[in-house]
């Protein structure tokens, strides 16, 4: 047997943060279970991934005690320097094989700092993930991120059609990490709420990282593109008082059924007059007081298109897979490990001709 | 290299980053099943419409319009990947012929596999030796982009109307000059209406001596070392010369016609006898005005003369030519536009009489802006019945559009040089052995001294090639102002001003 080819796995590389303290070193676990993952499918063909599907938002079922209080909290631009940071990861199935799925994945964080905005992406990581390697890709990613299996056994056998945003979820969790442990009396930005419990969001992990954050005087706000939370039948980001913008709306009584909590006290906020309005997740541990001078502070320091934190909506971008990634994700396979790439007729447009729109219409 | 698309005789082809394929390009299109390959040149290189660039630059870009900094951790090393990809390119081909067993055919109504062909780039010397463009007769035009010599048959350009032009200073006098050279070298007869003097130092190499050109160049200057006497003259010759180049009125040209016999029959025929019976001549006041200004504008011209001395054989320079091949260089330098006209008429003139007579096989005529000296009616002459008596004209412009599109339609080689303006790659892309595309594409992107060379002596492939240097005093460059002038201002005129 000869050895045609060596991946360059050596030294681990320094994820540098605004302040690299604290040990930050990417976990080189994740890479060579990428590489391993896909060794398996080499001189294999696979399919190509007929429709692309992004990270998609946990589904909440909230219980009916969900309140909006109708006063209105104004919120002041408070224009003392702070550091924001913001993170999100971003995952796409590029396609099929005959054992199971390629996916790919990336993060980014992004965090503004004098004027100026900066970034650290992650990725891409490409896996095969099949239906035999499935728990052991998951659960040693997490071991090795975390030194601990948040998700218990009950988890054990997700769909492998989940696995995509299970491990962005996986990477999101580690970078949020990263972010509490390094930013020191900042804002730090989530995409998404603070409710946990759910598959991907383990309570204690979400409770870790809220700590940690405290432990440096950060605080984490959670802003959610889209919610189910309704009051009286309505989505609350869609009845609004006539205020002047930016204020926040309340909201009390937030339950879901066991085992899904929140974390976070829930908003409206809406930070300028914009037709939109956001959801927003501030750490319950923080007084009342303290959370609204956080949003004052996120007012005073950075930008805001459509009522959205920059800082956020960058990192967001940054680590969205276009259209040519993918394609040189493609190459890449293809070049690098010698995958075939097939293409396996669509059935829903072979069956209805125009009116078949694809797997996920 | 992939091939993406065929509309018509335009393809697509896709190409990567390392591939290196530029404008004027070939390419070898091989279809191993269909055991033939098509030949198409590259017309045009853009960027391949690849999905999610647009998304890929914006997002480089934030709100303050400045790049944003950043880190980029990617330990698969996917972003060479990803600049791969959107580095892509489409160039965008014309076919020029199907390569079938050995031999070209111009046929490219076959479509190759876009699945299993294989595309690569042809190299120049390959496509010449294919083509059979080199012949028997080379003349060395200059090198190609790929290191290699792009040589023409001198015999392509027997026989035939070529064009050469691009805008001012490109190298266009440059190549007519080497043109010139390599078929006297090959013993032609070359006839130059020379505008402004640049190729009377033909037979001179730069540094002043003479070079192996110098006993066959003929420069002759009209009124200087160029006159000739009235009994030298054809009465044809004479007659187009104040018919068309002094505009002599229909009555007035019978009655020359007339005078003329006369002081023919008596053999009297000299300019001081011609006057001495315009003014005797017993007719109507107006022709005999006529006839006594275009008489003194012979004379003031200065071309014609008495003095047998200094009358000059241009049937001598023609022959001796003829014999050893050579260029006659007819200086239209200094000449007024008129007294310009006057020569041409009596030079072309010369030229058909001695063509119809056979004294000459065929002769080469090289004019530079003819425009400013050839009257209306010998465009048309030129391409048709002067062709047949054998003169071959190759015109020499940097206006296209002061070339008739009659010579246009019906020129067999076009040298191109840069050209900027929509029109005139307009007016150049109306050759019938050219296609508007190629033009317009590739000679707004030539280099100076860079010439698309189009027609039969490249067999309708167009071929770009850096035309080679000469070792000839050129003369053609522009006469600069500040040129070895090393004056400056002692201070800054501004700085002056707040010392003072």
């Amino acid at each position: 047997m000869l050895v045609i080819e060596q991946y360059t796995i050596t030294t681990t590389p320094k994820y540098n943060f605004p302040q690299p303290t604290i040990d930050t070193t990417l976990p080189q676990r994740f890479l060579e279970q990428s590489l391993h993952s896909l060794k398996q499918v080499q001189r294999h063909p696979f399919q190509l991934n007929q429709q692309n599907i992004q990270q998609f938002d946990i589904t909440e079922q909230p219980s009916s005690n969900l309140n909006l209080k109708r006063q209105p909290i104004s919120l002041k631009p408070n224009h003392q320097e702070t550091q924001i940071a913001a993170v999100d990861t971003s995952t796409i199935k590029i396609g099929e094989t005959s054992t199971g799925i390629i996916i790919a994945l990336r993060g980014a964080t992004t965090w503004k700092q004098n004027q100026r905005y900066r970034y650290t992406r992650l990725g891409p990581f490409i896996f095969h993930i099949t239906e035999d390697n499935k728990n052991e890709v998951y659960n040693a990613l997490e071991k090795s991120y975390f030194n601990t299996l948040y998700t218990s056994n009950r988890h054990a056998t997700p769909h492998l059609m989940q696995m995509p945003t299970r491990l962005a979820g996986l990477l999101e969790r580690w970078l949020q990490i990263m972010l509490a442990k390094t930013v020191e009396n900042g804002l730090i930005l989530f995409d998404g709420s603070l409710t946990s419990g759910t598959i991907d969001t383990p309570v204690q992990c979400i409770k870790d990282i809220l700590t940690l954050a405290r432990r440096n005087r950060s605080t984490v706000l959670a802003f959610s593109k889209m919610t189910s939370l309704r009051v009286n039948g309505y989505l609350i980001t869609d009845k609004l008082p006539k205020h002047e913008p930016p204020y926040l709306l309340e909201t009390t009584g937030v339950r879901f059924k066991p085992p899904t909590v929140v974390l976070g006290g829930v908003y409206v906020a809406k930070l300028n007059r914009s037709n939109y309005a956001f959801r927003l997740d501030i750490d319950r541990e923080i007084p009342l007081q303290h959370r609204k001078a956080a949003v004052e502070r996120l007012l005073g320091n950075d930008l805001y298109m459509q009522g959205y934190p920059e800082t956020l909506r960058l990192s967001h971008i940054l680590c969205t897979f276009t259209a040519n990634e993918v394609l040189a994700i493609k190459h890449f396979l293809t070049r690098k490990h010698g995958i075939q790439l097939v293409n396996r007729p669509d059935m829903h447009k072979l069956l209805f001709g125009p009116f078949g729109k694809g797997e996920l219409s | 290299m992939k091939l993406y698309k065929k509309e018509g005789n335009i393809l697509q082809v896709l190409s990567f980053p390392k591939e290196n394929a530029e404008k004027g390009d070939y390419l070898l299109i091989e279809d191993p099943d269909a055991n033939k390959a098509l030949i198409a040149q590259v017309i045009d290189v853009q960027f391949a419409s690849i999905p999610g660039v647009l998304e890929e630059l914006l997002r480089t870009l934030p709100d303050g319009g400045e790049p944003i900094q950043g880190e980029d951790i990617d330990p698969l090393e996917i972003a060479s990947h990803i600049t791969y990809i959107q580095d892509a390119s489409l160039l965008v081909c014309k076919t020029r012929a199907t390569l079938e067993s050995g031999s070209l055919s111009p046929c490219s109504s076959w479509l190759p596999s876009r699945s299993q062909s294989t595309i690569k780039k042809l190299p120049v010397p390959l496509l010449i030796k294919l083509a059979k463009i080199e012949g028997t007769r080379p003349i060395i035009v200059g090198g190609t982009k790929d290191s290699s010599l792009l040589t023409i048959d001198a015999t392509a350009v027997d026989g035939t109307l070529n064009i050469v032009t691009g805008k001012k200073g490109c190298g266009k006098s440059h190549l007519s000059k080497l043109l010139v050279a390599s078929l006297i070298g090959y013993k032609a007869t070359v006839v130059i209406f020379d505008l402004n003097g640049e190729y009377t130092n033909v037979g001179m190499t730069k540094d002043g001596k003479r070079n192996m050109y110098y006993d066959k160049i003929h420069a002759l200057t009209p009124s200087q070392n160029f006159k000739v006497s009235l009994d030298q003259l054809h009465l044809n010759v004479v007659m187009g010369i104040l018919i068309h180049a002094l505009h002599l009125p229909a009555t007035s040209s019978r009655e020359f016609r007339r005078l003329w016999k006369n002081l023919k029959e008596k053999g009297s025929l000299s300019l001081q006898e011609m006057g001495a019976a315009i003014r005797d001549l017993k007719c109507n006041q107006h022709v005999r005005d006529a006839l006594s200004s275009r008489y003194h504008a012979l004379v003031n011209s200065g071309f014609f003369t008495d003095n047998p001395a200094e009358a000059m054989l241009l049937d001598e320079c023609l022959v001796k030519a003829r014999d050893k091949g050579g260029a006659l260089v007819i200086n239209l330098r200094n000449t007024s536009t008129i007294d310009r006209q006057i020569v041409v008429e009596y030079v072309l003139g010369k030229l058909v009489d001695s063509l119809q007579s056979w004294k000459l096989k065929a002769t080469f005529l090289f004019a530079e802006e003819a425009h400013l000296y050839l009257r209306e009616t010998y465009w048309d002459d030129i391409v048709t019945r002067m062709r047949h008596f054998g003169i071959f004209t190759t015109f020499i412009t940097n206006q296209p559009d002061t070339i008739r599109e009659s010579i246009y339609r019906q020129a067999d080689n076009i040298f191109l040089f840069n050209f900027t303006n929509e029109h005139d790659l307009d007016v150049v892309s109306r050759a019938a052995r050219v296609d508007a595309e190629t033009v317009r594409s590739i000679a707004r992107d030539l280099p100076p001294q860079h010439c698309l060379t189009l027609g039969k002596v490249v067999r309708d492939f167009p071929i770009v090639a850096r035309v080679r240097s000469l070792d000839m005093k050129t003369m053609g460059e522009t006469r600069l102002f500040f040129k070895n002038i090393n004056y400056r201002f002692p201070v800054s005129p501004y700085s002056a001003g707040r010392n003072a």
